[in-house]
Parts: structure tokens; sequence; C-alpha cells
């Protein structure tokens, strides 16, 4: 269980003051799929960055699995991060100078796995997108759909409890960005990961189980769908 | 993250910069490249003077002077007050002294000095002309031979004690004595001519000299270490042949049994506690000394000097790189910004990042130090005999590289690169990782 309450994040100060998010309050379920939508400037990425812990609110908490995350040290959240999160982004984010496994690796070396485990879990990520075959292949030389699948891989590597996707679709055709969204959504229901999603796409966002509409730094409706 | 994955990421990230990372490691490889051979120069000199000193002093012996201030440097900017104490007037370099001699009496109390086995007056004697039967007449001087100096002998053999007017000839003097090679020299008898300074000084035009036959029993090779050109023309007797001719020569004058120093031989010389306590025992009595130690300090102090000049070369050229390392990683940081974003947010700690690039930067360091020592080494390999042979060091080997040396001046330019790579590091470990990952 994710209990966000009482976020409130402001930029600048005096007349450059900026309330990015607002008393935001919500509950997301454990395994569930969430979508954050609204308009450039709402405050979804802001959302999405406070909850992970990448940024600190200006008041309010973010409690994941009974512990508020902004009394943990610095150290803490780190590692946190390492152990229980992992991130999608619009811009792939991957090393193009590297391999694909060594691209998959990453998070498990940030989470000091131990060395014997990395490269079968590694190769387990890669084959879950369909990539095990580019392995040893310099990331620089896939397509767009292939560089997502392999940040998919990489989210997916270390099993994390929560996976972040900003805008995953964003920089992808429909058909890709449609395959990557079933790969995402099916990885949920397969490794029981909840996932955030933040997107400006209705038609997606009506996919999640959860759907939060920002407008303007507050809530402006949260929907469920039945099960 | 481990270390050996940090190490890792490190050398991913120089390797896929190559051209960056071999030109900012160039900049530290010019540094490495001087200061490698500046050692590798040191410790020839060192070797080639240890090798001078070895082959001309005997460790175990002191050199004594009544004048203490024969061994020092003295103010010669300001006039100095006769005293008629003093044996004599000398000049050295130009600069007239008056010189303070030993005598007889001195070199007896010299011997009889605790751990001193033998006291002999320092005596080398300027002969008026050295010849041969129908030869030209040749300037030289005539020097003590002591068994310590152990010349490699092109022909003939020295015994034990050497007989009086018997001489070792050395190989310079071969041909200008009509001799075709130098066994022919051996047994041959050459006559050395000293000149009373009694008389010439008296009398001007009427000088007294005397000619005495020597028969050449040895004749030594050059040594490629010899103090000096002139001293590998230096013949040598024994003490007794010496000490008459330089009577001869000084017999009427003040100078006459007077010595500028003396050789003192110590007991177990080359033990140096023993010789030091020798050294102070002379002291006490109010003598100067001078050591074998002595000499290879004065010798190396110069080299030091050089030396001196060439390293503050290097490490202005490694200071310079230094910067040339912060740019790059500087540059290394605003370009791998959205790198650095992803690795925060994936949970790498402030402290893994900042160690990553110091790794980098140390990596350089590494890099730059390998490159500048192993061009020095190898080239400086490759033309030693050439140097060796210009400068007439025979086998001695102007550049001498100790791998110690090297490896702690590697190790150094780690450290350096370390170091350079702080601020950068430090950057990017405190990056904002929203910022980082907004950037394009």
């Amino acid at each position: 269980m994710i209990e966000v309450k009482n976020l409130t994040k402001i930029y600048g100060k005096k007349e450059n003051k900026f309330t990015a998010l607002s008393d935001v309050s919500l509950n997301i379920k454990s395994k569930s799929t969430v979508s954050i939508i609204g308009k450039s400037g709402s405050g979804k990425s802001t959302l999405m960055h406070i909850m992970s812990g990448l940024d600190e609110p200006t008041s309010g908490s973010v409690v994941i699995g009974g512990k508020n995350i902004f009394e943990m040290s610095e150290r803490k959240i780190d590692s946190f991060r390492a152990n229980e999160m992992s991130f999608v982004f619009q811009s792939f984010f991957i090393e193009a100078n590297a391999t694909c496994l060594q691209n998959v690796l990453l998070p498990l070396e940030i989470a000091r796995v131990s060395l014997t485990k990395r490269k079968q879990l590694a190769i387990d990520a890669l084959e879950a997108v369909e990539l095990e075959d580019k392995a040893s292949v310099k990331a620089s030389t896939l397509s767009g759909g292939q560089k997502q699948r392999l940040a998919v891989a990489r989210a997916i590597v270390n099993k994390p409890s929560i996976l972040f996707a900003d805008e995953p679709t964003g920089n992808l055709d429909s058909v890709t960005g449609d395959k990557i969204m079933d790969l995402i959504f099916s990885l949920n229901k397969k490794l029981g990961c909840t996932v955030i999603l933040v997107t400006h796409d209705n038609d997606l966002a009506k996919q999640t189980d959860m759907r939060i509409r920002l407008k303007d730094g507050k809530i402006e409706s949260i929907e469920e769908s039945k099960k | 993250m481990f270390y050996v994955d940090i190490i890792k990421r490190a050398l991913r990230n120089l390797l896929s910069a190559k051209a960056r990372t071999i030109l900012t490691a160039l900049a530290i490889a010019v540094g490495t490249f001087a200061l490698t051979l500046t050692l590798g120069a040191s410790n020839g000199a060192q070797n080639y003077a240890q090798n001078i000193v070895k082959t001309n002093f005997d460790p175990s012996e002191l050199l004594v002077a009544k004048d203490t201030g024969l061994f020092k440097r003295q103010d010669a900017s300001r006039p100095q007050l006769y005293d008629p104490s003093y044996g004599s007037i000398t000049t050295f370099g130009g600069e007239t002294r008056q010189v303070k001699m030993l005598d007889t009496s001195d070199i007896q109390k010299l011997a009889k000095i605790k751990g001193v086995s033998s006291a002999q007056p320092g005596i080398n004697v300027s002969l008026q002309y050295l010849t041969k039967d129908n030869t030209n007449k040749y300037i030289g001087t005539l020097a003590p031979y002591n068994p310590y100096q152990n010349p490699t002998l092109l022909a003939g053999k020295i015994p034990p004690q050497l007989q009086e007017n018997t001489l070792i000839l050395p190989e310079g003097f071969l041909g200008s004595l009509g001799f075709i090679d130098a066994q022919s020299a051996i047994n041959q008898t050459i006559k050395l001519s000293v000149l009373s300074q009694a008389t010439s000084s008296m009398v001007p035009g009427a000088s007294k000299s005397q000619v005495t036959d020597f028969k050449i029993i040895a004749v030594y090779k050059t040594p490629n270490t010899a103090i000096s050109a002139a001293t590998s023309l230096n013949l040598y007797a024994s003490l007794g042949s010496v000490e008459n001719l330089n009577n001869f020569i000084y017999k009427g004058t003040g100078n006459y049994q007077k010595y500028l120093e003396a050789v003192v031989k110590v007991t177990d010389g080359t033990n140096t506690t023993k010789l030091n306590d020798v050294e102070n025992l002379i002291k006490a009595q109010g003598y100067g000394v001078q050591s074998v130690i002595d000499t290879e300090k004065t010798i190396t102090q110069i080299i030091g000097v050089l030396e001196g000049i060439v390293t503050v070369f290097g490490i202005i050229a490694i200071i310079a790189s230094v910067f040339g390392v912060v740019n790059t990683m500087y540059i290394s940081v605003l370009q791998r910004t959205r790198e650095i974003g992803l690795m925060k947010a994936l949970g790498m700690h402030r402290k893994d990042i900042s160690r990553l690039f110091r790794i980098e930067a140390g990596l350089i360091g590494l890099l730059g130090g390998i490159i500048g020592s192993l061009l020095a080494i190898v080239g400086g390999t490759g033309l030693n005999p050439v140097i060796s042979s210009k400068l007439g060091l025979g086998d001695s080997k102007l550049l001498i590289f100790k791998f110690s040396q090297v490896g702690l001046l590697i190790i150094a330019l780690i450290i350096i690169g370390i170091i350079a790579g702080l601020l950068p590091a430090r950057k990017a470990a405190h990056l904002d990782p929203i910022e980082a990952l907004r950037t394009e």
C-alpha cells in the first residue's frame, strides 16, 4: 500500500512562488496499476518524483509499506529505491555505448546483488522483453521500440514492488507503444508489482485499475475500475 | 555499488571516449616522461659518481689537511690578512690563498691516532717532462700508486710492493713515447725530470733539474671513470719514489717536506662508524678532514641541482596536465548528466557517484603514467648506448630505470588524478536527479 498524505510542493519563494502540488492525498493498493493523468504542468511528474523519493515535498508524507520514506536517511531512501522501485522513462535513458546486458545489469550493480546471481537475472529480464538474442549487442544499434523494451527489462530485473513509468510510450509510434504497454501490464500480472503510470493518453489510462486526474496541482478526480 | 563494479564502469566510460581519454592522458604522459627520464638520469649519474669515487678513492681513507678551510668554500670577496704562520701562498683557480701546510711531525701525529693504520703525505709530483730516447718531451704527473685503484692492465704486472724507480704507465703515453703496443713498453726505461723550485726561484734562468730513470712494469687502460681527462694520464710509482722527486723539488724552500694534505688509512675504514670515529678524533686535533663520502656528496650535490631543475619542469608539466584532467572530468559530468540522473533514480548513492568520477580521473592518471614512463624507459634504454658512447661513459649507463621508482611515480600520478577529479566528482554527486533527468 502506498499512502500519500497531504502532499504539497511549492517551488521558489515570494513572488516567484509556484505551487506544483497542493494537499494531495491518495491511497494506492499494492500490485495495482495506476495512471496519473492531466495536462502539462498539472503536477503529474512532480507527484511521481515525490512518491519515488527523488524529490522532497514541502509538506506531507508518502508511506510505503508502513514507512514514511521522508523520515529515512538519504542513504536509506537510495537503498529503498534500488531494491523496491524502478523506472521507465519517455526518453529511454539507455547507455548507448554499453551492451544490452550491461544496461540491464546496472540496477543489480547499484543494489549490490551478488556477482553470481546477476547474469542469470539479467538474461531472465531480457527474455521477458524478448531481447535475449541482443544481450551482447550495443544498445545504440536498437530501434526505438527495442530501446524501450530494454528499459523495461532494466526496470524489472531487480523485481521491484513499484514500477514508475513516465510517459513510456511518448516517443514511440502507436503500434510499438501498445506493445510496450501490453508488456508492462503483463509484467504487472506476472511479477505482481504496482505500476504507476504518468500519461497524457486517456485511452491508455483507461486500461489501469485506478486513474488519478490532476489539475493545477490538485486532485480533480480519482476513478477506480470495477473488477 | 561494489568497488569492482565502479572500476569496471569507470573503465567502460573512459573507453567510450577514447580520444578524449588518450589526449588527457598524453598531457600527463609528457610530465611523466620528463620525470621518468630525470629519475633514470639521476640513478645513472649517482651510479657513475659512485663508480668514479670507487675507482679513484679508497673508502677507508681520509684526506687530512692542516688548513681546515681547504675542504670548504671560502669567502674570497673580502681581503684576507697575511699570517706568517701559514706555510704557503697558493693559487686556486685564480684565487690566492694562504694554506697551512702539514709537516712530518703532523704526519707522525696522525699515524698515532687510535684507529689509524697508516698516514702518508698526499703528494703528486708535477714533472718538468718525461721522455724516452729520441722522443719528444711531455709534461706529466707522477702520483703514488694505491692498490685500491686496481687498474685494468693492458700489459705487465703490479707487485704487492712497488720497487723504487719503477712505474705504471697510462696507455695514453704509449704512442707518444714510441711504443707499438703495451707489451713492448714493459721493462723499458723512460726518463722523468723534475725542476727544483729552490734554484729556479733564487737565480732565474739557472734552474736545477734532476733526471731519473724509471722502469715501466705495467701499462694500464685509460679508465672511463677518471676524475678528469688529465688524471687519466697520471703515471704511478711507489710512495717512496714520488717522495724522492718531491723532496728534490722543494729542498731549500719553505715548502720542503710540507704537504697540503695527508692520506690517512683507517683500520676497518669501510665500516662507516669506525671511519666517523677516526674522522672526529682527527677533527678534534684541529685538522680538516674529508672522507670519500664527502667527496661523493660534493659530486652528487652538483648532480642534485641539475636533477632539481629538470624535476621542477616535469612537475610543472604535471600540474598543467592536472588542469586538463579537471577540465576533461567537468566535460564528462556535463555530457553524462542524464546518466548520472538515471543512476541516482535507480538508487546509486552520492558517494558511489563521486567515487566513479574520482576513479575515472585516477585511471587517466594511471594511463598517463604508464604511457609516459613506458616511452621514457623504451626510448631511454634504446638511446643509452649512443648517449654513453657520446659522453665517453664506457660501460656505464647514463639512464638507469628502477621499477620501484617508476611504480611510485605512477602511484603518485593516480593520486594526483584522483585529486584532480575531486571537484568534478563533487559536482556529479550533488546533481539534482530530477534536473539531470530533464536535461536534453
